[in-house]
């Protein structure tokens, strides 16, 4: 019922321009996997090499172990939901759905039972002979993915199909399409630059930019342990401090920067020369105000503080690299910052990554 | 501001209401004068309401040939532009930007070249084929209609294609897309989701390449031949001599295309009150009665009911005891006018008879008799003499008197 | 090739070999067929002499510049004035009837588009396109009711007292001007409106905002943007004026000719078709150029006509 999906060694070029670069990747039968990289990362094109609208110009699609090559979209095991959904305006919400049947040659009869049950599939029974544009967005959005899944596909590729709706659906939508996935089992293939989606939704995310893909793992360790600058800073919010490499011992590095010696680690067993030029990542959350035990602390200025419901962002800054940090609105966090009052921060330095600097970056 | 805008308001009703006036002026008197009894087609003088130009253009023999030649030249035409005009419009929406704007400007300039260029072009060319075939005049290359149908499609496909392209920029083409991912070929994709969307332009396109085969005289004037169309009949009856079966024509013409307006007008307000949702809402289109009412068949139903009524009511209509009276009258004030005129001459004999304004005189001027005669014979070229000046003329409410008063039966 | 066989490809991919193929026949049929073949077979008609059926393809058959040097030179008897006078004339008065129907069409077209709303707008279209529903040569003969030696406006006029003799209209080319300008008037409202109603109303009230005079949002704001629309509806209003027939057959005095009728004449009157062919091709390549100058002058694409 499901089936890998491998991508050995893909390239897609157009002209002179680079869009996918020796993307190298499997995908397991029934996995949710997303894309997660900026608009024009490369991601769409990877879907649609995958669902067949685009042939690699290097490198094959295998998909349960076929190569794709010269097997048109109508012909592949995928369904892709579209952005706009691509519903047909013309038909009925039942004449959408049955859509791949009829193509298929399915008697009416037949088609509409289908259709039916996949309304009920998608919790939206009766709404079979209404047109397209009565339905609501999220209802148009469960009405898509029916009809993708009227093709009985193996795999299912989505394609940042939530962008178009409200913040409030959009969240609700995430859980939805996490637990229709459950439910059919499919593997879902999911393009998204919304990191939120992301990490919510996904089993596995690869991080995309600029056509390579980054890096693939499961969403704590994509923002946990980042393994390039673009992950670290694409992917959450986060201090970037560069330096240069003082002494790096094991997995622990000491990055030398203009706000003194910084302790780190080196991300994915990297080693480096001292005077290096690497960039050491603190998320916000790593930072807390007060010295603590064992931790390395930066003394700094506080510029301003906001507040933003669940989280301060209190503003600070130290020979002119700024740092924010954020902490929780518990209640507990004592007087309020006043602007110019001089704080010291303090991180864990085994939650603080140093990266080598790239140019994209 | 306020001022600025009001007069800006000023400004913009006082041209609309002009340029209306400029666009419709024209067809409001061309409509009168279809009624007016008088040979040449005006308003005033006005002499008897009538309706029988109706019934003189009818029994035009030439001109219902041409309309006979015209329906099948629009049926071709129909034919072979729409789809021409579809493809063109295709090929040049899925095609690389700089060959598109080569074609598009080959495919335009049928619109610009000159219709008597196209019509010449069309004739020698398929003269010149046949005869390189060896066949003779008698052959399909040296056929009035076929040369027509060749010659309009040539440009008004592109009339077609204008259409066809503009639907097409609102074409999603994610749609075809979705439709191959969904399993279907490319075929079952083009006839399933392209044509569909494009059913509604090619009924526009249908109708406006009839409307512009029917209408084209240009063209059509050197590839018909020695036939004759009717719009070509149309101008050669104009050329030589007018008559107000012609503004009956134009009635006919105008009645229709208002029909045809209002039913668009009622269809297009019901689907836009139908999408939007509203129409549970509106009063017209929420109850049963309104929604029936307000259908584009009833109304269409209607209008056309209403034009049979006319009609029918126009055909009994006559006009015989009022236009003779209208002649009595021309006939008693010439009568008038010719025993002054006899008196004067009695009073200065000698002198030579002077030129009196608008006095019937030679026999390019015929009296106003001859007008008020052209009548019965109004077919006959040129038989349409110029007017009585306004000196003679019969007092205009005798005459709007006589055609208020109502059908004699 | 390589170009024409990869549009293919991807129409085939796209909708399969059956449209693939209707669409590159069809257009080539008509490109070819219908578009350039006929215009070349004029051209080369042009340079032949007028021979009778049984001569055609014989000795005599050669080419000949005799056509045009017809239209220079006439017999060779001096500068042939009177067909390059008429020649002129055409597209002086083409121009003339062009520039017209800009500045009537273009308030309209500005106020369709930015003043009228709703019911109105929709009426104003309407009302813009019905009267194009009826036959030119009716639309013509209108003129004539209106303005013959017994029109309608001679009428008015001597029965106020105005003028004792029928003015002719006619020969004074009013009427003929005034009818070319109404036929083409749709085709030049159309394209302002479509160029026109892109603009965004903001840009309008801002410049006004900043006190601007109503004229100068128009020079500034307004023209910019109508510049194609202008663009595209001044060059068909004026390739379909000077290449009017039924308009000038019917409201033309009798000593004015326009040219196409010059050309219909050599055809009908004279059983002359290569001279035909050869006037015909002088029209075509006259307004052609003229056109194309036009839009080099005010800097303006052909992509642009019939949008």
């Amino acid at each position: 019922m499901t089936k890998d999906v491998a991508l050995d060694h893909v390239t897609i070029r157009f002209g002179s321009h680079t869009a996918v670069d020796n993307a190298l990747l499997t995908i397991q039968g029934g996995e949710f996997f997303s894309f997660l990289g900026p608009s024009g990362c490369g991601k769409t094109t990877l879907l649609r090499c995958i669902s067949g609208f685009i042939e690699p110009t290097e490198g094959r699609v295998l998909i349960g172990g076929n190569d794709m090559r010269r097997v048109g979209p109508n012909k592949r095991p995928t369904a892709l939901i579209f952005q706009n959904l691509a519903l047909f305006p013309l038909m009925s919400v039942a004449e959408n759905i049955a859509f791949p049947l009829e193509v298929r040659g399915v008697g009416r009869k037949e088609r509409r039972r289908r259709a039916d049950e996949l309304l009920d599939l998608i919790a939206l029974p009766g709404v079979g002979d209404k047109k397209v544009y009565e339905l609501s967005g999220g209802q148009r959005q469960r009405v898509a993915i029916a009809r993708a899944l009227a093709v009985e596909p193996d795999i299912l590729l989505l394609d940042e199909p939530l962008s178009a709706l409200d913040l409030k659906l959009r969240h609700h939508m995430r859980t939805e399409l996490r637990s229709i996935q459950k439910r059919v089992g499919l593997t879902f293939i999911y393009i998204t630059h919304d990191q939120g989606e992301a990490l919510t939704m996904s089993d596995r995310v690869a991080v995309m930019s600029a056509g390579v893909v980054q890096q693939i793992d499961v969403p704590e360790v994509i923002y946990d342990r980042p393994r390039t600058a673009f992950v670290a800073s694409f992917v959450g919010e986060t201090n970037a401090i560069s330096g240069k490499v003082a002494s790096q011992s094991g997995g622990d590095v000491v990055v030398d920067t203009p706000i003194g010696m910084l302790p780190g680690r080196a991300s994915g067993g990297r080693s480096y020369a001292p005077g290096d030029i690497v960039t050491l990542f603190i998320r916000p959350e790593q930072l807390a105000v007060g010295e603590a035990a064992n931790a390395p602390s930066i003394s700094c200025t506080v510029v301003k503080e906001e507040f933003e419901g669940s989280v301060r962002n209190l503003f600070l800054e130290d020979k002119g690299i700024p740092l924010r940090l954020s902490r929780v609105n518990s209640g507990s966090e004592g007087a309020p910052l006043v602007p110019g009052q001089v704080v010291k921060a303090s991180y864990n330095p085994e939650k603080a990554w140093a990266l080598p600097a790239t140019p994209e970056a | 501001m306020s001022a600025s805008t009001l007069r800006g308001q000023t400004f913009s009703v006082g041209y609309s209401l002009l340029f209306f006036g400029f666009l419709f002026g024209p067809l409001i008197i061309m409509t009168i004068t279809a009624f007016n009894s008088s040979s040449f087609p005006r308003i005033s003088p006005w002499e008897c309401f009538t309706t029988e130009w109706f019934g003189v253009l009818v029994n035009d023999r030439r001109l219902m040939g041409g309309l006979v030649n015209s329906i099948i030249i629009g049926a071709g035409v129909v034919a072979l532009s729409v789809p021409v005009g579809l493809a063109g419009a295709l090929a040049l929406a899925e095609i690389g930007p700089k060959l598109r704007s080569a074609l598009y400007t080959v495919l335009i300039t049928p619109i610009l070249i000159p219709g008597v260029v196209l019509g010449i072009s069309t004739i020698v060319f398929w003269g010149h084929i046949g005869r390189q075939l060896g066949f003779g005049y008698d052959s399909v290359f040296f056929n009035g209609m076929f040369l027509t149908i060749a010659g309009q499609v040539t440009f008004i496909s592109a009339y077609a294609m204008l259409i066809f392209s503009a639907r097409l920029q609102r074409f999603d083409p994610t749609l075809t897309e979705a439709a191959l991912d969904l399993g279907a070929t490319p075929g079952q994709a083009f006839r399933k989701i392209m044509l569909p969307f494009l059913r509604p332009a090619i009924l526009s396109a249908a109708f406006l390449t009839l409307l512009a085969s029917f209408e084209n005289y240009n063209t059509t004037v050197f590839t018909i031949l020695a036939q004759s169309t009717f719009t070509t009949a149309l101008a050669s009856k104009v050329r030589y001599g007018i008559d107000p079966s012609l503004s009956a024509l134009a009635v006919i013409i105008i009645a229709v295309t208002l029909i045809g307006a209002m039913i668009q007008e009622a269809h297009t307000r019901r689907r836009e009150a139908i999408v939007t949702g509203r129409a549970s809402r509106s009063r017209l289109y929420g109850n049963p009665i309104g929604r029936f009412v307000a259908h584009p068949a009833t109304i269409g139903l209607l209008l056309i009911a209403l034009a049979a009524v006319a009609i029918w009511r126009g055909s009994l209509h006559d006009a015989t005891v009022c236009k003779q009276e209208v002649i009595d009258e021309k006939r008693a004030n010439q009568q008038r006018f010719l025993e002054e005129q006899q008196k004067r001459m009695k009073q200065n004999a000698p002198a030579p008879q002077p030129a009196q304004p608008g006095a019937p005189q030679g026999t390019k001027n015929p009296s106003p008799f001859g007008g008020a005669f052209g009548n019965v014979a109004p077919q006959s070229p040129d038989a349409a003499p110029p007017g009585p000046p306004p000196a003679q003329n019969p007092s205009p409410f005798g005459g709007a008197f006589q055609g208020l008063s109502p059908p004699k039966q | 090739m390589d170009r024409l066989k990869s549009v293919f490809d991807e129409f085939v991919s796209r909708h399969g070999i059956g449209v693939a193929l209707f669409i590159s026949l069809t257009v080539l049929v008509w490109v070819l067929v219908l578009i350039a073949l006929p215009q070349v077979a004029m051209l080369d008609y042009s340079f032949r002499h007028n021979l009778s059926p049984q001569d055609i393809g014989g000795p005599q058959d050669v080419y000949t510049l005799s056509n045009y040097g017809f239209f220079l030179f006439r017999d060779g008897s001096g500068t042939n004035t009177l067909d390059m006078g008429v020649l002129g004339k055409t597209i002086l008065a083409s121009v003339l009837v062009t520039i017209i129907d800009v500045i009537v069409c273009y308030p309209i077209a500005f106020i369709l588009a930015h003043s009228a709303t709703g019911v109105a707008a929709r009426l104003m279209i309407l009302g813009l396109i019905v009267p194009f529903w009826v036959n030119e040569i009716l639309r013509a003969f209108a003129f004539r009711v209106i303005f013959g030696a017994t029109g309608l406006i001679n009428g008015v006029g001597m029965s106020l007292g105005f003028w004792d003799v029928p003015i002719d209209f006619i020969r004074a080319n009013v009427a003929l001007y005034s009818g070319l300008t109404y036929t083409y008037i749709l085709l030049m409202v159309f394209p302002i409106y479509n160029a026109v109603e892109a603009l965004d109303r903001n840009q309008i009230e801002a410049a006004q905002d900043m006190g601007a005079s109503w004229w100068r949002v128009h020079w500034r704001i307004v023209l910019p943007v109508a510049k194609p629309g202008i663009a595209s509806g001044a060059t068909m209003v004026f390739m379909l004026t000077a290449g009017a027939l039924a308009a000038p057959q019917i409201l033309g005095g009798p000593s004015n000719l326009w040219f196409t009728q010059l050309v219909y004449q050599w055809f009908s009157d004279a059983g002359n078709w290569q001279r035909g062919s050869a006037y015909a091709a002088i029209l075509l390549v006259t307004c052609l150029g003229f056109v194309l100058l036009m839009m080099k002058v005010f800097k303006v694409n052909i992509g642009a006509i019939g949008r």
